[in-house]
């Protein structure tokens, strides 16, 4: 790999101001923005369920403007923080895709059902703030979104090369821009000022042995990653399901009966995630029939 | 004042006037769209913002002065409102428009940067605010509950306290300490503006005594919105081994070393109404009773004290 090309791809990425959302959740958070009686809450929970606007409300709230620099890792925290009005703004600030494709939603999905799984492990670790931890799911593959939006050509010869040559695209990646998408969403979730408990599970997540501190959360996010992988939803056209490391694995001390069970309770809950990613696509036809 | 944001079409006519700002310091960012404009306030914000009435079409102009209002940390951004003289001959609701001043189309630049000028010195008067969390300091605090309880409608005057901060600012230092002032602040007047936006205040005494009041129906659902908010977000303050723990050793004023539980929110609430009070300081001093008994209880609480 070129150093300069390399040097230049980094530069590039780590320019990056505004990561596009799905236009139906838009949708429905202007609508739910323009009703007087929507909470705080409710909007909360809708920006919870998309790893774009998660991670720009987390961008912001740790902003130095704000005053809690590398201190809110939990969405729910930066939402009382932040407060309604403040995520109107984000709302009406948001951009969106102008061109829709299967792989946005499919990523969308999978950030979503990864956040699901993270949420029922560390449930069932007794961890402290599981909360922390699946928003660390949802936002876990920032770095593609990022890849997309700013090296648009690279994109498309790396899903070409994930298509013919059947690699993971964390290899065509490394093969195509000497970085991987792992890598760059630690220096976003670094220059956006997240917290060490948000970074770690990012950079992370393929490799949980690499955590320095964060390695529970690290591998618990490595392990949602696999799973719903594994589960088949939200794949996009990445067909291979990426190794489980052994010791992530024992670290959380999951036995053959657990397994089972956390998959019955994953299945449960993603029922929920499938009805709302319905509804999103509904919404999202229905805005773009609106512009015809 | 050092950055000036523009929205609207037109406002600076020619290339002359923009220099004209510019040379006496002002940095000058014009902007076109509704989303840029409030992307710029959130999350990189001016210190004054000039924008057109109509601006983006629709509701847009409003909610572009909202999205500066809502910006806690300068919540004192001036805003200047650019007209069109038609504007001025059917009356203007400046309700709808909480604005600072305005301009009317064509603006010269001799006016331009005069008005500019005397929003800036404007606001170095009126400026009591607390330095940390630009909240309304003490002035307008004893102003507002002047107000209150001379109204005839019954109010609570809302003191709150964080328990335990003098503790905690030793162990973690002023800076980490600032941080959960701001928090605090934050959480106030995001749970007052979305309960009781109506008729409330919410000022900072300074250190960690803040005070809100809102309408006497809203002092419950407010409090306990408070309290449990800052419940699930104090963690974010505290260390894992503190939390862990559930308390942290510290020294007392004696210099004695001493358990301390980890921060909790009390919050003394005096009712008004009826015109019992006849002066402020009557109410701060039933507060301090009342927050003594507060601090008594453990956890993050409120008392309502009911006089009348």
């Amino acid at each position: 790999m070129d150093e300069t090309k390399k040097e230049h791809f980094r530069r590039t990425l780590r320019e990056i101001k505004n990561l596009p959302t799905l236009p139906g959740i838009v949708t429905k958070l202007t609508k739910m923005a323009e009703d007087p009686d929507t909470t705080t809450e409710q909007m909360g929970k809708v920006i919870s369920k998309d790893h774009i606007l998660a991670a720009k409300l987390l961008r912001l709230v740790n902003s130095a403007f704000y005053g809690f620099p590398q201190r809110i890792s939990s969405l729910n925290s930066a939402i009382i923080l932040l407060g309604f009005n403040v995520i109107k703004s984000l709302i009406i600030s948001a951009s969106i895709f102008e061109i829709m494709e299967d792989q946005d939603i499919e990523l969308w999905e999978h950030s979503l059902g990864c956040a699901v799984v993270c949420s029922v492990v560390s449930k069932r670790l007794g961890i402290s703030d599981p909360e922390e931890i699946s928003t660390a799911g949802l936002i876990h593959d920032i770095g593609k979104v990022a890849i997309k939006m700013e090296l648009p050509e690279e994109y498309e010869q790396i899903n070409t090369m994930v298509l013919e040559k059947k690699v993971s695209r964390f290899a065509a990646e490394r093969e195509i821009l000497g970085l991987d998408h792992a890598e760059v969403g630690r220096w976003l979730a670094k220059k956006w000022n997240l917290p060490t408990k948000l970074i770690e599970p990012i950079a992370c997540h393929h490799d949980p042995r690499l955590a320095k501190t964060e390695q529970l959360s690290s591998a618990v996010v490595h392990f949602g990653n696999i799973v719903i992988r594994g589960m088949g939803y939200g794949h996009g056209d990445d067909i291979w399901v990426p190794p489980m490391s052994q010791r992530a694995f024992r670290m959380l001390e999951i036995s053959a009966v657990d397994i089972d069970e956390i998959l019955d309770e994953i299945e449960d809950k993603l029922w929920d995630v499938k009805g709302f990613s319905l509804e999103i696509q509904t919404e999202q036809q229905a805005a773009a029939a609106d512009c015809e | 004042m050092q950055r000036i944001l523009i929205t609207g079409k037109n406002i600076l006519h020619t290339p002359e006037n923009r220099l004209i700002l510019e040379a006496k310091g002002y940095q000058i960012i014009l902007c076109e769209n509704l989303p840029d404009a409030v992307g710029l306030i959130l999350e990189d914000p001016p210190d004054l913002l000039i924008t057109e009435k109509g601006f983006g079409g629709g509701n847009h102009d409003h909610e572009l002065i909202m999205a500066a209002k809502a910006c806690l940390q300068k919540a004192n951004i001036p805003i200047i409102l650019v007209l069109d003289q038609d504007d001025l001959n059917t009356e203007m609701d400046w309700d709808y428009y909480p604005v600072d001043d305005f301009m009317v189309k064509p603006v010269a630049p001799e006016t331009m940067l005069a008005q500019i000028e005397l929003a800036e010195s404007r606001m170095v008067r009126v400026f009591d605010n607390n330095p940390l969390s630009r909240l309304p300091g003490n002035t307008s605090i004893l102003r507002s509950i002047q107000k209150t309880i001379d109204s005839d409608d019954p109010y609570g005057v809302c003191y709150i306290d964080i328990d335990n901060f003098k503790p905690y600012n030793d162990r973690y230092g002023f800076s980490r300490g600032d941080e959960v002032l701001l928090m605090v602040a934050r959480i106030t007047v995001n749970v007052v503006e979305e309960l009781a936006r109506d008729g409330s205040f919410v000022g900072h005494v300074g250190g960690d005594d803040f005070v809100f009041i809102v309408r006497e129906e809203k002092i419950k659902p407010v409090c306990e919105r408070l309290v449990e908010n800052f419940e699930r977000v104090k963690n974010m303050f505290l260390s894992p081994e503190d939390i862990k723990a559930g308390a942290f050793i510290g020294e007392d004023r004696q210099g004695k070393e001493t358990r301390f539980d980890l921060l909790s929110l009390s919050v003394a609430v005096v009712t008004t109404g009826n015109h019992i009070y006849k002066h402020f300081g009557e109410v701060s001093v039933i507060a301090s009773q009342i927050k003594h008994y507060a601090k008594t209880l453990s956890g993050s609480n409120y008392v309502i004290d009911r006089r009348h």
